[in-house]
């Protein structure tokens, strides 16, 4: 196992050195700089003179070899640089705007596993039944229905037709703060939580019902159900688990989906999370801030996907010897 | 002679008076206002809170390095000007009371009010503003409002308990719009870098109000600064929104979490049709300085020719435009000024919506198509170009694919391409653009068109991104600039008008309203060319009528 | 079970035809497809503008309506068809091609170009695919083939993965010893043994994909950094919807109905096609 975890760990160096790279080179392509997107919110142009003054004092004139030591060297000693926007050190930024979408995130995702996995199971005990056939049906759509159109239609019918929920925001103004306004928050998070929720919610309720579905006829399940276990406890016993194992791996990789939605929701939704920062950076070419978030964002996923990977290993002997292909 | 220019500045004070006609920025400025004296109608509730839209974060509260609207409106309530304008375009004192120009016209001498102090109880004093025009003359600095106006400064230095000198290289007409300028405390930025200082995100106030609250990407609360020299503002409170969508602001305005917000031409139809707004909101709708226009790359060969220009010009059914896609909010303009300017003259008409006429001419410039794809060419050159918009710009993405299509007609094709609008400013400002759909937004009075049609202007020196080139036009513009006495170069402008007219340098397109949505509570808001909030008193005269029992106002 | 040329190998089960739904959603594509090879005979109606005719609701003359110029709404989500499913095809074809080449490389060869592709996989994977996919488009100066390059250069790790998968499964499969042993080439195993094997769960991966890029193509052009204005796809005209959203529900329902039936179809083939292909070896 100790072996199996120091090798996991090497292969992961370079992943995050690529990672690194790819981000800062990216960049460093972009046709706009972070002096002609200032302006950008009132059309206002910036005189060539200032312009170039501007570019001069962001160092964007040095070599590209010489700034990405620079940013390295700085990133080991896990200082993020200042946001090119407003000085402020890009940490504080993310770190401003982290709870918020780790709260939407959050929910979706226990939303996710919570709608999902009794979802999967059903449908999965039950293959071809009736349950399976509508939720699949239904599944699909919400799988295929692009989120920024369901987002505009539940805003039209929710906050403008009915007037039941708010348009955008986090709170309204005023609203106290800890259980009193708990209703109220509550409010504002309902329809951008849906939105994120329903795409990996169909992904995830289909994954764990073809689990279930296929470890269902494995040997062991039908074993336990002849040495007289109900159908129930032999799918939730022995078919879900061994449904779980890949389960987790996928879950890693939740988090890079989670955080894509995050971009068109919390923009349409004007929730100020890592996903609206991150956009909002592109477009100002404010490249601290958009280097500091990918590496961010992909390392997170990084460390998931290792421990889902440790997991496995740890459940599955077959994994760390390394007869199985992984 | 400063006898004389002290005499006249004397008079001017106690002659200011609201019959008189357009004052030129020149003028000496006149006395201020007292903000929301006029308060008739029924009583209002004095005190409680506004809320305002910002459409963007702005990325510091530092007066110098301010660079976009948001910080703006933000700052004109932490820190005054040394000179507003108001609402007819004319200086008035603010943190100064003052100003004296040397017999050579090269030296300012502004006074400042004794009174000014900052929040914590420390004059405003003469240092402020030295470190302050010192920090945006020098070129470490980026100040992209402030720069250009000391672009020409030799030298400034405190003159007196309560006055600085300003001495500038040449002589300029409207030098004195240089001192619409805020201050910043110079003791605060002393041992910090500029760029870093606490201050920009704490800034000290010399105004009605000061920062209490910053949420980054929520809001921004203001309350009174009990220290302020000044008439003290209406509201208690002042609670800035961070709203970029138009459509959520709407819908903001009419819940009512936001008492304004500037809205565009078909939100301003919805609120026509809306039952909730009328109830609760009214539309302010006036004729500002900015306007649309398609800037022409003239260094191409099928715009070198002014006729060709022309010709493309008579393509576009401005009058169209205005009337569907403004919904009749909006004017043709025939040169490169909305009419409001002093600049404009009205007598120059816009050339017709004459799409054979200009056919025709096309044919003569030897435009045909000789390949029979539909396309004129000449020389081998097909007449096919690609317009930039910026990828917000919904308006002008519309009058271009209008444009587009009326070009189509006659065998010219435009390639409509949105950017998104850092790339857009880029290709702009380089002159690496063939045509683009472009704003003029005015943030200060100066119709001086040098900067943006003189040939010295061509990228990347300056903003002639269309490599336009004039001798004529070019002798007139320096002819302008440096004249003092404002009727003559009012008649400069005239004549420059004409030109412009004729030479076609770009498709001058319209001169929109700007139009915004108020809560009906909301008072005293005055429009100006400069739009609601570049002038004096602007949103510091605002006040609220008190809401009747249950109802929310 | 003997080893026999046939045991392992997957392929369409014999006599096994797509569920219902798969052939139903196989039927929209097609007339999706037939959709697009008519629309250029709405490209004149589709570029007209009447500005007196803005913002019209859907009668009989404009069953869609109008949008904000006047446009027949109707024939430009019918022109907008093959640009969205031609960009969906190509993104998806980049990101296949790419995928394959690099996963079955690296299931195939494995060792040390097994180590490196599945790092490279792993770089790719581990972004938020939005952070990438922006990052991109909004960089590379906007044309069909940038958003091309876009899609298919964030997308190919998942089509990788896969293949790798699939390819593992088969490399060591007895004929394929058998195969080695008998001294057969490299080209020709994988041409002859693993390409006829893999193709067809390949095939149901390259479904997925175009659902995949078709939605992709249409969130970046709704963000404003996809194709140009002049070549709008679905997401294009969708992202002008949300300015009138109240005033005019068409711009909003229509584009947005056709971009969502066609991802279901896409979507529905591709899990048809899982199902139709099953490995034989399966107890």
């Amino acid at each position: 196992m100790i072996r199996y975890t120091l090798q996991r760990l090497a292969l992961a160096v370079p992943t995050l050195l690529g990672i690194v790279i790819l981000v800062f080179l990216l960049l460093h392509l972009a046709p706009g700089s972070p002096v002609t997107a200032l302006g950008a919110e009132s059309g206002r142009r910036v005189s060539a003179r200032a312009a170039e003054e501007m570019r001069r004092l962001y160092g964007l004139d040095r070599p590209l070899p010489e700034r990405f030591a620079t940013w390295l060297v700085r990133v080991g000693r896990l200082d993020l640089g200042e946001s090119f926007v407003d000085h402020r050190p890009v940490a504080t930024r993310i770190l401003e705007a982290l709870p918020y979408t780790l709260l939407l995130n959050g929910l979706a995702l226990l939303l996710t596993l919570g709608i999902a996995i009794p979802l999967g199971v059903a449908a999965g005990g039950h293959p071809e039944g009736s349950l399976d056939r509508v939720s699949g049906v239904v599944l699909f759509a919400l799988y295929s229905l692009p989120s920024f159109w369901a987002a505009l239609l539940l805003q039209t019918l929710f906050s403008v037709r009915l007037r039941w929920l708010p348009l955008y925001g986090v709170a309204s103004d005023g609203t106290p703060s800890g259980w009193a306004g708990l209703s109220d928050r509550l409010e504002h998070l309902a329809l951008p939580v849906v939105c994120l929720t329903y795409g990996s919610l169909a992904f995830f309720a289909r994954l764990v019902r073809s689990g279930v579905a296929e470890a269902r006829q494995h040997d062991f399940v039908l074993a336990a159900r002849a040495r007289g276990a109900s159908p129930r406890r032999a799918l939730w016993a022995h078919a879900f688990r061994n449904a779980l194992l890949p389960l987790i791996t996928l879950l890693g990789l939740m988090l890079p989906g989670l955080l894509s939605g995050s971009v068109i929701i919390e923009r349409i939704f004007a929730w100020p999370g890592v996903g609206r920062l991150f956009f909002d950076s592109i477009l100002a070419r404010d490249y601290p801030v958009v280097l500091a978030l990918s590496l961010l964002g992909a390392v997170a996923t990084l460390v998931l996907t290792l421990t889902a990977d440790l997991a496995y290993a740890l459940a599955d002997p077959r994994v760390r010897d390394g007869t199985e292909p992984r | 002679m400063r006898l004389l220019a002290t005499t006249l500045v004397a008079i001017a004070l106690l002659a200011g008076c609201r019959g008189k006609e357009r004052q030129g920025a020149f003028a000496a400025p006149r006395k201020s206002p007292a903000p929301a004296a006029t308060r008739v109608g029924s009583s209002p509730a004095d005190g409680g809170t506004l809320y305002r839209r910002l459409f963007g974060e702005p990325g510091s509260l530092n007066a110098v390095l301010q660079t976009d609207v948001p910080e703006q409106l933000v700052l004109q309530y932490l820190s005054r000007n040394l000179f507003d304008f108001d609402d007819r375009l004319a200086l008035v004192p603010g943190l100064a009371e003052r100003f004296e120009t040397s017999p050579d016209g090269l030296s300012f001498t502004v006074h400042l009010r004794p009174e000014a102090v900052w929040e914590d109880g420390v004059p405003v004093t003469p240092s402020d503003a030295v470190f302050t025009i010192r920090k945006i003359a020098d070129p470490g600095t980026s100040s992209p409002l402030y720069k250009s106006f000391f672009e020409d400064l030799v030298s400034v230095e405190e003159a007196g308990p309560h006055a600085f000198r300003a001495r500038f290289r040449r002589v300029d007409a409207y030098r004195a719009m240089a001192f619409a300028l805020p201050l910043l405390p110079a003791r605060r930025f002393q041992g910090v870098a500029f760029d870093r200082a606490p201050d920009n995100r704490a800034p000290l106030s010399n105004g009605p109000y000061r920062l209490t609250s910053w949420k980054a990407q929520e809001s921004i609360t203001l309350e009174r600064n009990l220290r302020y020299w000044g008439p003290r503002g209406y509201f208690d409170r002042i609670v800035f929104r961070v709203v970029p969508e138009n459509a959520v602001a709407y819908r903001a305005l009419v819940q009512g979490d936001l008492d304004e917000s500037w809205i565009d031409a078909p939100l301003k139809q919805r609120a026509a049709e809306d039952p909730a707004f009328s109830q609760c909101c009214r539309v302010v709708e006036f004729y500002d300085l900015d306007y649309n226009y398609i800037a022409l790359n003239a260094r191409l060969p099928f715009f070198a020719d002014p006729r060709a220009r022309r010709a493309v010009t008579m393509l576009l059914d401005r009058e169209g435009i205005a009337r569907h896609l403004f919904q009749g909010s909006a004017r043709v303009i025939s040169g490169p000024w909305a009419p409001e300017s002093p600049a404009y003259d009205s007598s120059v008409e816009p050339l017709p919506f004459d799409p054979k006429g200009a056919a025709a001419l096309l044919e003569d410039l030897g435009w045909r198509d000789t390949n029979g794809d539909g396309i004129r060419d000449r020389d081998g050159r097909e007449f096919d170009f690609e317009l930039l918009v910026s990828a917000g710009n919904t308006i002008g993405r519309q009058i271009d694919e209008t444009f587009a299509a009326a070009l189509a007609r006659v065998g010219v094709r435009a390639r409509v391409r949105p950017l998104e609008w850092a790339s857009f400013v880029e290709r702009v400002d380089s002159g690496a653009f063939e045509a683009a759909s472009l704003a003029s937004s005015a943030s200060d009075p100066n119709p001086d068109p040098y900067p943006y049609w003189d040939s010295s202007q061509w990228p990347p020196r300056g903003l002639n991104s269309g490599f336009y080139r004039n001798p004529e036009a070019d002798r007139l513009m320096e002819q302008a600039r440096g004249e003092r006495q404002e009727d003559r170069r009012i008649a400069i402008y005239h004549r420059l008008h004409r030109i412009f007219r004729d030479d076609a340098p770009a498709v001058f397109v319209v001169n929109a309203t700007k139009k915004y949505g108020l809560r009906r509570r909301l008072q005293g808001v005055e429009t100006s060319p400069l739009g609601l909030f570049g002038i004096w008193p602007g949103p510091l005269g605002w006040w609220a009528l008190e809401a009747p029992a249950g109802v929310r106002p | 079970m003997t080893a026999t040329p046939e045991s392992g190998a997957r392929g369409i089960r014999r006599g096994a035809r797509l569920p219902v739904t798969g052939s139903v959603a196989l039927a929209v594509v097609i007339l999706l497809w037939l959709a697009a090879l008519v629309s250029p005979l709405f490209a004149r109606r589709a570029a007209e503008i009447r500005l007196e005719e803005r913002l019209a609701a859907p009668s009989a003359t404009h069953p869609f309506g109008t949008d904000d110029l006047g446009r027949d709404l109707f024939a430009r989500v019918m022109v907008a068809t093959p640009i969205s499913l031609g960009i969906g095809l190509a993104a998806a074809a980049v990101s296949l091609l790419v995928g394959f080449a690099v996963g079955a490389s690296a299931g195939y060869f494995g060792g040390a170009a097994d180590l490196l592709l599945s790092r490279v996989m792993e770089v790719v994977l581990c972004f938020p695919v939005l952070f990438l996919l922006l990052a991109l488009a909004a960089f590379l100066p906007p044309s069909p083939a940038a958003v091309i390059l876009a899609i298919g250069l964030t997308s190919w790790p998942g089509d990788a993965r896969y293949a790798r998968a699939e390819v593992l499964k088969v490399k060591d499969l007895d004929y394929t010893r058998a195969a080695r042993a008998a001294g057969a080439s490299t080209p020709r195993i994988l041409v002859r043994h693993l390409l006829p094997n893999v193709l067809p769960p390949l095939l149901v991966s390259a479904a997925f994909g175009v659902a995949w890029a078709i939605l992709a193509e249409a969130a970046l052009s709704f963000l404003g950094v996809g194709l140009p204005a002049s070549t709008a796809s679905w997401g294009g005209i969708l992202a002008v919807a949300p300015t009138y959203i109240e005033e005019a529900w068409w711009m909003a329902l229509f584009p947005g109905i056709a971009l969502f039936l066609t991802v279901s179809a896409y979507n529905l083939l591709a899990e048809g096609l899982r199902s139709a292909v099953v490995e034989r070896g399966s107890r």
